[in-house]
C-alpha cells in the first residue's frame, strides 16, 4: 500500500537528480527488511512514472545485504539515456 | 566497469545513494529537535485497528490529565470520530485524515504540532494509523514507540509483523479482561516479542477495567524525564 509513496518520493529524486533529462535506468536498493514488496514497487512505478524523467526507464531492484541498515531503502545510481 | 553494478557503460551513470525516505527522516529529525527542545514526551502509538488505542489514551488523559498536560495526535484514514473522543476525556487534539495513505509521515505531524502548539513538558500522544505494517517504516520524530496489541489478537503477531514489534520501546498488552474468554497464552505471546525485541517492556493491562494501568502510567513517568 505504501509502495506508491516510496515510488513518488523515489521518483522526486530522480528528477532532481537527473535535472530534468531523460532517464535509462534507476536501480534502487531494498534492504532484506525494508518492509516493502518488490512486485507492488513495480506496479506503482508503472503508474507513477508517465510524464516523467523517467517515463521509459528501467527499474532495476538490487537486494540489500543490509550492510547499510537492513531496513535501507536507498537509490544507488541512475542511468541517463 | 563500474563498481555500482557491474556494467561496462560508466559515462552516464550517476552514483546517487540516496535513501529513498531521507526527506521523511530530515523532517523527523526537525520534530525531535522542536520537541526535545521543549522536554515534551513525545510517543509514537500503534496497532491494528481495534487493539484499544483510543480506549487506552482515553483513560490516561482522565487518569493523569490533572497532573501532566496530554495532547494528542489523532491519524486515520477518515472521520473526526476519534479526536471527538480525546476531546471529550478532556485534552486538545488535533485529528488527520490520511486518505488513501495508510500511515503518518514526519510532515503531517510537523503540521499538527504547529496547530497543536503543546506546552513545555507534556506529553503527546501521536496516534498512528491502524496497521501492523507501513506505519512501521516511517519515523515521526517521537521519543518512543509504544505498539499495543490486545489478548483478542493471538499470540503470534510479533512473529507475523517483526518490522513493527522490533520497533516498539513498550509494549501494551491490552484487554487482559478478556484473557480467559480468549484462551490468550500470555507466555507464548511474550515469546514470540523475545523472538523480534528482547529489550521490548511489556506491560499488560485492561483500559477498560483499570488493571494494570498503574505500571502503564509508571512508564510514562519514567520516559518524560
Amino acid at each position: 500500500m505504501h509502495e506508491l509513496g516510496l515510488i513518488s518520493e523515489v521518483l522526486a529524486i530522480v528528477e532532481e537528480e537527473s535535472k530534468g533529462a531523460p532517464v535509462k535506468r534507476i536501480v534502487l536498493e531494498v534492504g532484506p527488511l525494508a518492509c516493502v514488496l518488490e512486485d507492488a514497487l513495480r506496479f506503482a512505478f508503472e503508474l507513477a512514472r508517465e510524464g516523467t524523467v523517467a517515463e521509459a526507464a528501467e527499474l532495476e531492484i538490487v537486494r540489500g545485504d543490509g550492510a547499510t541498515g537492513d531496513d535501507e531503502l536507498r537509490v544507488r545510481a541512475l542511468e541517463l539515456v | 566497469m563500474c563498481g555500482t553494478c557491474g556494467c561496462e557503460n560508466t559515462e552516464k551513470l550517476i552514483p546517487l545513494e540516496r535513501r529513498v525516505l531521507g526527506k521523511n527522516d530530515e523532517l523527523a529529525a526537525k520534530n525531535r529537535a522542536w520537541l526535545e527542545e521543549r522536554a515534551i514526551l513525545a510517543v509514537n502509538v500503534l496497532s491494528s485497528p481495534g487493539s484499544g488505542k483510543t480506549t487506552l489514551l482515553e483513560r490516561t488523559i482522565r487518569d493523569l490529565g490533572a497532573t501532566v498536560p496530554i495532547t494528542v495526535i489523532e491519524g486515520d484514514q477518515a472521520t473526526e470520530n476519534d479526536a471527538r473522543r480525546i476531546r471529550a476525556a478532556g485534552a486538545r487534539a488535533v485529528q488527520i485524515n490520511t486518505g488513501t495513505g495508510c500511515h503518518l509521515d514526519a510532515s503531517m505531524v510537523a503540521r499538527a504540532l504547529e496547530e497543536l502548539r503543546p506546552e513545555s513538558g507534556s506529553i503527546v500522544f501521536i496516534e498512528n494509523v491502524g496497521n501492523l505494517v507501513c506505519p512501521a517504516l516511517f519515523d515521526l520524530g517521537e521519543r518512543v514507540r509504544a505498539v499495543v496489541s490486545s489478548v483478542t489478537e493471538g499470540e503470534d503477531k510479533p512473529v507475523k509483523y517483526p518490522h513493527m514489534f522490533r520497533a516498539a520501546g513498550v509494549l501494551v498488552l491490552n484487554k487482559t479482561d478478556l484473557t480467559v474468554a480468549t484462551g490468550f497464552d500470555e507466555s507464548a505471546f511474550r515469546e514470540s516479542l523475545r523472538a523480534v525485541n528482547p529489550e521490548a517492556h511489556v506491560l499488560p493491562l485492561s483500559a477498560r477495567t483499570g488493571e494494570g494501568l498503574g505500571a502503564w502510567y509508571d512508564w510514562l513517568r519514567l520516559a518524560s524525564r
